[in-house]
């Protein structure tokens, strides 16, 4: 396993588990925990984006100022992947990090490894339809708790194991510590922890959505009949432009299971211009071209709710209604943009908040004193931010897909599709 | 421990809000240790760096001028201070050595887009010390502290590198 492209980048206590370079957060440069995969294909830790996001404007992505808007979610993929492979040094960032979760008084989102195995039985039916996927988020608002990410996560998971092994290690993630120096990273590693949530065939240039979802890019492509990309699993929204593939991960794929990454390869190449056909028509993305620029300091009615995020679709600042639960008693709070209170559709909190479906929601006014002052300081700041904003569409224009340009952020509009 | 600050917070919206920052300093304690051993496994040309004393926030660093300008042989000392959220928001960087330079203040601070409003978390100290050499090459024109120095530097070369050079002769060396 000794790769030159891997490097020791750890202390002593995990040194016989060489961490490579594409999974070290680029924020606090050790190993990703809870990893969250930004509309740009970047991966950082959750805490590490959540301190990064401005809390006045658009945030930008610390390694290349892609602009968001939107917090993602933990990608479950990826944590399990990583609790799976480097289990030492995973244990050790989040012993580290319940740590400092403890004194900070707040809290990121729990994944338990065990509902999500006796929630994976529940959705055994092969490809979701619509139908079924709707029954699951319907069933898991009630459930109230952190359920309904993690199923959706895992049924996939559990349907494919027993479908495709390459090498037969089916799950190893109990293995004890001491073991693991002796099993290799090729043996842990199987193409069930790897599969598309659409596909079920091993992940090919990998997409993750704002849910935190994963998606080769040509399943995500093939599936956008309305004019917002959403998630087929949790039927969240995807806002603004269409993800780029996450490189860290196709890459790592590559590596790691070169012979079924290159017969992947091979079938999507066969497809490949059926597939280009097919994905034309999805452009409509940048119809109705609303611009997709938030810029609420230039318009006088706008509501801006500084420093408070959505935990639903992850907006943050929030702008225009807001609500607050008032049930909730966690110190981070919970609450919803205007759309997604009137979506009801209800994801455990961000924060690992106890939300459950019958606490009540109060409408919360924006401090109208903050919005004029911060309007002022903005608008000594403008220019800066137009500069910016040119660089990012100028960089976007250069290396993304032409076919995404001017994608609008349909997220504003979901309530009207809903 | 909660500390107000991280990305572009602001601390005075703390009260009302939902989502704080939680920058702990034994995060970015964590952090700059990090990049302590990284710099002195992989130091970057002609650059130096490392804690002053017992305080891993307030750190000392060394550049020697580039070949090829006015700041050449000079070794210059900086001053660099961590603040308790860092990485969210940029260190600052002040020369210890005079210089003559647009970008640099008469105390010494250095004045450049990623040490303020471009600052990313991805930036480490070395990559901020390859900005600070770079800048020997090629001032920062849109972060110039002393509009005299950036002048002279647009109108008359050669008469702002000969006072470059005679400032380097004199405090640098």
């Amino acid at each position: 396993m000794e790769n030159n492209a891997f490097r020791d980048r750890n202390f002593a206590d995990d040194e016989h588990e060489e961490i490579p370079e594409s999974f070290v957060c680029c924020v606090c440069l050790d190993l990703l925990y809870k990893p969250i995969v930004l509309s740009c294909g970047h991966i950082c830790c959750f805490w590490c984006v959540y301190n990064s996001m401005n809390c006045l404007r658009e945030s930008q992505c610390p390694v290349c100022r892609h602009q968001y808007y939107h917090f993602p979610t933990v990608c479950q993929l990826l944590h399990f992947l990583l609790l799976k492979i480097y289990t030492v040094a995973y244990k050790r960032r989040e012993d580290q990090t319940l740590e400092e979760e403890k004194k900070s008084g707040f809290y990121s989102p729990q994944f338990d490894p065990d509902t999500c195995e006796s929630q994976a039985k529940f959705g055994h039916s092969g490809i979701p339809s619509s139908s079924s996927v709707t029954n699951l988020t319907s069933n898991s608002c009630n459930v109230g708790t952190s359920e309904c990410t993690e199923q959706s996560g895992s049924t996939t998971h559990e349907r494919d194991e027993g479908i495709v092994y390459s090498n037969g290690e089916a799950d190893i993630a109990g293995t004890p510590a001491q073991t693991q120096e002796e099993i290799s990273l090729q043996q842990k590693l199987s193409v069930a922890d790897v599969t598309c949530t659409m596909c079920k065939q091993m992940l090919f240039r990998p997409v993750v959505l704002n849910c935190g979802h994963v998606y080769c890019q040509t399943c995500v492509v093939n599936n956008t009949d309305d004019d917002t990309l959403r998630c087929r699993v949790c039927q969240s929204p995807h806002p603004r432009r269409f993800p780029k593939v996450c490189l860290e991960l196709d890459h790592f794929l590559e590596e790691q299971l070169p012979e079924e990454y290159r017969q992947r390869r091979d079938a999507i190449e066969l497809k490949q211009i059926k597939v280009k056909l097919e994905t034309t028509p999805s452009c409509s993305l940048d119809k109705g071209n609303k611009g997709e620029n938030k810029d609420w300091w230039s318009d006088p009615d706008s509501k801006v709710h500084i420093g408070v995020g959505c935990d639903f679709c992850g907006m943050f600042p929030i702008i225009g209604d807001r609500y607050r639960c008032a049930d909730c008693t966690e110190k981070m709070g919970f609450d919803l943009c205007g759309d997604c209170y009137a979506t009801r559709s209800k994801l455990p909190g961000r924060f690992n908040q106890q939300h459950t479906s019958e606490h009540k929601f109060k409408l919360e006014q924006s401090n109208i004193m903050h919005n004029i002052m911060l309007r002022l300081a903005t608008a000594q700041l403008g220019d800066t931010s137009i500069d910016l904003e040119s660089v990012g569409n100028l960089e976007i224009a250069s290396d993304g897909p032409t076919l995404f340009d001017d994608a609008v952020d349909n997220h504003s509009d979901s309530e009207a599709t809903n | 421990m909660k500390i107000s600050g991280g990305g572009g917070r602001s601390s005075w919206s703390s009260s009302t809000s939902s989502w704080v920052p939680t920058t702990s300093v034994s995060a970015s304690g964590k952090r700059i240790q990090r990049e302590m051993v990284e710099l002195n496994n992989d130091p970057p040309p002609d650059c130096s760096a490392g804690p002053k004393g017992d305080n891993l926030y307030h750190w000392i660093a060394t550049i020697i001028g580039t070949p090829g300008t006015p700041y050449q042989g000079g070794i210059f000392f900086l001053d660099i201070k961590f603040p308790s959220d860092y990485p969210f928001k940029p260190p600052q960087v002040v020369f210890k050595t005079r210089i003559y330079h647009c970008n640099v203040d008469p105390d010494g601070l250095v004045s450049m887009g990623i040490l303020k409003d471009d600052w990313s978390p991805a930036l480490t100290i070395a990559k901020v010390l390859l900005a600070v050499r770079s800048i020997f090459t090629n001032p920062d024109h849109y972060n110039t502290v002393v509009p005299g120095i950036a002048h002279l530097y647009s109108g008359d070369r050669a008469k702002h590198d000969g006072i470059a050079a005679e400032w380097t002769v004199r405090f640098a060396k």
